[in-house]
């Protein structure tokens, strides 16, 4: 249990987090903006927009054209090929097909061209066996053929699951990251520079009275930011939630741990205000992008991806992501629950080694 | 009866300019201040006083030596020693969006102490600043303050680290008058300071640094007659200053 310094320590840190009215609001606001934009579109992707050149104008084509109308995916916008090549160049296109005169010509293969930007290219290459396998279906039809095998996917999770109930535990991890590092490294480095930690440390208290008070304070921050998140997003959105809300916010509890430990690392090597932003930057950023918060880690290149799997950010998130929208349990996580550990570890080695509390005070 | 007692203080640092080079911040320091007393310790910039003041203070190691409070060992009961003295630092700057009165009862707070926060600002004369932020305060106010942040466990002995650098004339003698106040409780005091004037209106006795040793301890009178110019011993004719010059020269350090 926490001693009465520990404990009004506590309260006197989460009371100055309280007094920041607009940090509180900034904090929230981004997750909320993008929540927002996210579940108001029901969590669906907007459709592609495909140009679509018709040179052949024959019944194949027409049939090919009504097939992919048909896809929820693609958006089609039919013209001819200047003004298609206009709008792409602008960004307002995503790719044109071209669909040749000789289409139809069942002697020979028609060649239907694909113009695309070429910064769209991975996408591109996401959307391209949509568009093969079209293609093939309307083959098939014009030769009668019935097809040797169909796929059908079959849902075990029998659940829906919209791209919102996948943003919201990466949201929250993301967040909670960042409240946990500014909570840590950031105020440390403050106190520091201001000669504060200096005017505790003559007291009778300890360091460990001091980073108990941060942690505790801590994750009474995150919890309340976070249940403020996971509120909106379940009373507004309709958030899809299967697992156990208790489980999830155990994890929340231990990850606040493993970033707090980390940023207490982050502040131990950084020794001014300027280089602690610097370091933590390049700590936050590449997570951002790496760790699946916002995109699938299995979309990022192969080579990278046995790294993103190990990154803070990312067991967290993905531990959060099983919970809330598998409805899977405490036990099964065990593997991110591990890795947490061992971050936890590698964060309190960190800072107990580089933190110097004798030099800190001075 | 002295109630601090330090033997052959030594603080050792890399040198900033040669990494490799080791020098000595404090070299050799002993005291022995006593009970009651008000006792300040003069020097140039770097002369090691406030290194001094933080090594009895238990904020740094003592690298050789040894120091004692109130017969408890600094170096092996840092804490025990931190419950009974008090310290206003150099730099006064505390958490901000907070008021004084709840500055105080964190402070209580940290040692376990239940006086009343507004007793404390009426005796430093900020009792209508209460409910002020610690960063709205003038200069003078923030070192009283700072001062009363210091006597939350009615410290044995208090450590000031110069406490009217920058104030006016009258926000000095005001914090004058508040150290002959609690020194008249029976409170031991133990001042660094640049202002001679200060060091010899206040202190019973005076040590004066240099180069982290101490080069003369005595009373100021006794200093004076010692050290200053045109010395007569019957008549005191210089002050402080001229003892200050006279000992550590009129070079500037930095």
């Amino acid at each position: 249990m926490l001693s009465k310094p520990q404990l009004y320590l506590t309260k006197v840190f989460i009371q100055i987090f309280l007094r920041n009215k607009q940090y509180i609001f900034f904090s929230l606001l981004l997750p909320v903006v993008i929540l927002g934009i996210v579940g108001l579109n029901n969590g669906e992707r907007d459709p592609v927009d495909i140009g679509l050149v018709d040179n052949s104008n024959s019944n194949i084509s027409k049939e090919f054209i009504n097939k992919l109308s048909n896809n929820a995916l693609f958006n089609i916008n039919q013209s001819d090929e200047d003004s298609l090549r206009n709008k792409l160049i602008k960004g307002e296109l995503t790719l044109i097909l071209v669909l040749p005169n000789d289409m139809g010509n069942t002697n020979k293969t028609t060649n239907i061209k694909l113009l695309a930007d070429k910064s769209q290219i991975n996408f591109i290459e996401a959307i391209k066996p949509i568009i093969n396998e079209t293609l093939m279906s309307v083959e098939r039809e014009i030769s009668e053929k019935i097809p040797m095998f169909s796929l059908d996917i079959e849902d075990i999770k029998a659940r829906t699951q919209t791209y919102l109930d996948f943003l919201l535990p990466g949201i929250m991890a993301f967040m909670l990251m960042n409240l946990s590092i500014a909570g840590s490294g950031f105020n440390v480095v403050e106190f520091r520079r201001r000669g504060i930690l200096k005017r505790l440390f003559v007291t009778p208290i300890k360091p460990i009275d001091f980073v108990s008070a941060i942690v505790v304070a801590r994750m009474v921050i995150v919890l309340g930011q976070l249940s403020v998140i996971f509120s909106f997003a379940f009373f507004f959105l309709d958030v899809n939630i299967v697992g156990s809300i208790a489980h999830l916010f155990f994890v929340i509890m231990v990850s606040v741990l493993m970033f707090l430990t980390l940023g207490f690392s982050i502040g131990s090597l950084a020794k001014t205000q300027e280089s602690v932003g610097v370091i933590a930057s390049i700590f936050i950023y590449p997570q951002i992008v790496m760790s699946g918060v916002f995109f699938p880690i299995e979309t990022l290149p192969e080579f990278i991806q046995p790294f993103s799997e190990i990154l803070p950010l990312s067991i967290v998130a993905d531990a959060m992501r099983s919970i809330s929208s598998d409805g899977l349990s405490l036990l099964a996580v065990y593997k991110n629950m591990i890795g947490i550990s061992i971050w936890i570890i590698i964060g309190a080695f960190i800072s107990t080694k580089l933190f110097v509390w004798k030099e800190v005070a001075g | 009866m002295s109630i601090i007692n330090a033997s052959g203080l030594v603080k050792k640092y890399k040198d900033p300019e040669d990494k490799s080079k080791i020098f000595n911040a404090v070299n050799g320091v002993s005291l022995s201040i006593n009970s009651g007393e008000i006792f300040g310790i003069l020097g140039p910039n770097g002369a090691g006083k406030t290194t001094t003041l933080e090594m009895l203070e238990g904020l740094k190691d003592i690298d050789e030596g040894s120091a004692s409070i109130n017969s408890i060992d600094v170096s092996s009961n840092p804490y025990e020693v931190k419950k009974f003295i008090g310290v206003q630092l150099q730099a006064n700057e505390y958490f901000d969006n907070m008021t004084l009165v709840e500055l105080l009862k964190l402070f209580l707070a940290l040692y376990n102490s239940s006086h009343d926060p507004l007793e404390l600002l009426k005796r430093v004369k900020l009792e209508d600043k209460a409910n002020a932020n610690a960063n709205e305060l003038s200069g003078g106010q923030k070192q009283r303050f700072s001062i009363a942040s210091a006597l939350v466990n009615n410290p044995l002995v208090l450590f000031l680290d110069e406490p009217t650098t920058g104030l006016d004339p009258q926000a000095k003698r005001n914090i004058w008058e508040l150290v002959q106040e609690l020194n008249s409780t029976g409170m031991t005091i133990v001042l660094t300071t640049h202002n001679m004037e200060e060091a010899e209106f206040l202190c019973h006795r005076i040590a004066i640094m240099d180069y982290g040793k101490i080069i003369a301890e005595d009373s100021p009178k006794n200093l004076i007659m010692e050290h200053a110019p045109n010395k007569i011993r019957e008549i005191k004719y210089g002050n402080m200053e001229d003892v200050f010059i006279a000992l550590t020269g009129h070079g500037l350090r930095d």
